[in-house]
């Protein structure tokens, strides 16, 4: 069974159509990214699936279960973590912070207000070692706001995986970063989604098909291929949505 | 919590001590007062500096716990209840807690704009039926108690206003440590997440709106201890301490002490109960020079007076701190120079025919020399304090840059 199904989903603004009936299967384990031409609503598409919009028709099923139209922290708590395009982290609070924030829930702390966060040790213990991961260590009690942009791309992608969530979705995970640091993002992005399904919205051709599995080409709202990266760099009517943008030797 | 244990020494120590240091009527009056806004200001900041949510109605929580303890306090008198005055401040906390919880119940669904609406709705709101049920709220006369028919506390009747002083300190202790321990737990942490960025804590799975219900009901149970303490020290309360004014005072506390720092409305609760215990005395214009003070607080140290203090870390932390005294002295002067002549100039404006006695002069608002000896010293308070500016911004710069060249050189 699949770990997540979108069954004809829909959405509309007003009369404007954004996503018109995408059906996806994703597989447990799976990296599957999504690519298309701006505007073709592929930020949307992450916005039906982790609740930030509600699907005008169509279902979302994640582990046999319908999550379409739950508010945002419902489909957190499933199993379904997210990043943003534009870095969405908590800008007054230090990163060690943002990153022990990210695992409460998780780690089952939920609204509590008599436990003293300073005494639980599995759960700071836990949090450093997301920081070791992602390389921000010696910035812990930096407030997050300071940090250097590669840097807050960083903690966005820890504040993400913290949670341990099955299904990870990053929204252009490496957009605005030099080459090399986009080379230790995705170095990075291997490593913490190591074991976990992976659905990535990424421009950049080069990074897309090196880590996914499987590629989805989302065009005017329509998934017009969903294939293997070969198969998709083959494929005339991606070529055709693409005039010709696919590197033919990545 | 164990490295902030002296801290917490240091404070019990202090309010120990305070009164032996100002025993004067006075003086234990206003610690008295302290104790109360202190506790009420910190209350606030569990929502503004630290929920993000601004409200314009907390005396609401305020007063209701006071008025409920008032009318605690009469049935202990009248002794249909046994129960003790020490414990009056659970009463009042308790008040506050169901109708924060009733209250929050709604509005904290939304957060910014429509939640200070709905603050400042439900406040006009409770404000108007104070004087419709005037059984409960006694009108606009208010209602009055005793504190001293209870039974004795280990032979204390609180007769006096010193006793008075350390259960209020008691209280302000309890209640500072349990809002400080609100802050390092996860619901607490989660209010500062949310605070500081709604959208992404919905994602890490948590609801906003309970976790800024879970803020406002703790800031509602301390803002009504404040209000039980209230009713002990005052032993009355009338419809005032639950209307916007009191809302608005305690709203200034909390802003010019510093939103951002746990001590910032301790600090500010301190000014304005300072200001207006002891300005009020001396000038009818005092609610002016609130005003003003709270302007240049917004307009220059948006991070109140905690934030000025906390500025100077960076100088502390590398020996530079000396560095900057002589500078505000010699800043110091021109503002003082100014200061006096901008309040001579507003007392003298409504003096009328009443002499001004202005450091060993008498100045009158029919002289034209006497507005001229005000004006030029304003004016000249002015250009010294332009004139020393370049040279205050320079030891500044020296202090906190110099600091960083240091800290290169040691990698």
């Amino acid at each position: 069974m699949s770990l997540l199904t979108l069954d004809s989903v829909c959405k509309s603004f007003g009369s404007t159509r954004i996503i018109n009936d995408v059906s996806l299967d994703i597989e447990a384990g799976e990296k599957h990214a999504i690519i298309g031409p701006n505007g073709a609503g592929k930020s949307t598409l992450f916005h039906l699936i982790s609740g930030r919009y509600n699907v005008s028709s169509g279902t979302i099923g994640f582990q046999g279960k319908a999550i379409q139209n739950l508010p945002p922290y419902e489909i957190a708590r499933r199993g379904i973590a997210r990043s943003f395009q534009v870095t969405n982290i908590f800008p007054r609070m230090s990163v060690f912070e943002n990153i022990r924030c990210a695992l409460l829930w998780s780690e089952g702390y939920r609204y509590s207000f008599w436990k003293l966060l300073g005494r639980q040790k599995p759960l700071n213990d836990k949090a450093f070692d997301i920081l070791e991961q992602i390389g921000l260590s010696d910035k812990a009690q930096l407030p997050s706001g300071e940090l250097a942009y590669a840097q807050q791309r960083a903690l966005e992608l820890g504040v993400a995986v913290a949670s341990g969530a099955e299904l990870i979705m990053l929204d252009e995970p490496v957009a605005g970063m030099s080459n090399s640091e986009a080379e230790n993002a995705v170095a990075l992005i291997r490593r913490i989604t190591e074991g976990k399904t992976l659905i990535m919205v990424e421009h950049d051709m080069n990074i897309v098909f090196d880590i996914a599995d499987r590629i989805s080409v989302l065009v005017y709202g329509e998934i017009i291929a969903t294939d293997t990266p070969e198969n998709i760099r083959g494929n005339a009517r991606v070529q055709e949505a693409y005039l010709g943008e696919v590197p033919s030797d990545a | 919590m164990k490295k902030q244990l002296p801290v917490w020494l240091g404070f019990a120590l202090a309010l120990i001590i305070l009164p032996q240091i100002f025993d004067s009527v006075l003086g234990i009056s206003i610690l008295n007062q302290m104790t109360i806004w202190i506790i009420f200001a910190l209350s606030y900041n569990m929502l503004l500096g630290q929920g993000g949510m601004l409200s314009f109605g907390h005396a609401v929580y305020f007063g209701l716990g006071g008025f409920m303890s008032v009318h605690a306090l009469n049935l202990i008198a009248d002794e249909i209840i046994v129960f003790s005055i020490t414990l009056i401040p659970l009463v009042g906390g308790a008040v506050g807690l169901i109708a924060a919880v009733f209250i929050g119940s709604f509005s904290t669904r939304k957060s910014g704009t429509v939640f200070a609406m709905i603050s400042l709705g439900i406040g006009e709101l409770i404000v108007a039926s104070s004087l419709i049920f005037a059984d409960f709220f006694g009108g606009e006369a208010g209602v009055t108690g005793d504190r001293t028919y209870g039974p004795p506390f280990f032979g204390i009747e609180f007769l006096q206003d010193a006793e008075v002083y350390y259960l209020g300190a008691f209280w302000l202790f309890v209640a500072t440590l349990f809002m400080y321990l609100f802050t390092q737990t996860p619901a607490g942490r989660m209010a500062n997440a949310v605070r500081d960025n709604p959208e992404r804590a919905e994602f890490i799975g948590y609801s906003t709106r309970r976790v800024r219900f879970i803020s406002f009901c703790a800031a509602g149970l301390f803002a009504g201890v404040a209000g039980g303490l209230f009713a002990i020290n005052y032993e009355f309360i009338t419809e005032e301490n639950l209307n916007a004014l009191t809302s608005g005072r305690v709203l200034l506390m909390a802003y010019i002490g510093g939103l951002g720092f746990f001590i910032g409305p301790i600090v500010g609760a301190v000014i304005l109960t300072l200001m207006n215990s002891l300005l009020s005395n001396y000038s009818e214009m005092w609610m002016l020079y609130l005003g003003i003070m709270f302007l240049l607080t917004v307009l220059f140290l948006p991070r109140g007076f905690a934030g000025f203090i906390m500025m100077h870390q960076t100088a502390w932390r590398n020996r530079r701190l000396g560095m900057l005294i002589l500078p505000y002295l010699i800043t110091a002067i021109p503002v003082s120079l100014f200061l006096a002549g901008f309040v001579g100039l507003v007392e003298l404006s409504h003096k009328g025919d009443d002499i001004l006695p202005f450091f060993g002069l008498s100045l009158g608002a029919d002289s034209m020399l006497s507005w001229g000896i005000l004006l030029t010293l304003a004016g000249a308070g002015a250009l010294g304090v332009k004139l020393s500016r370049p040279r205050l911004n320079a030891a500044w710069a020296a202090a906190n840059t110099v600091a960083k060249d240091a800290d290169g050189d040691a990698r």
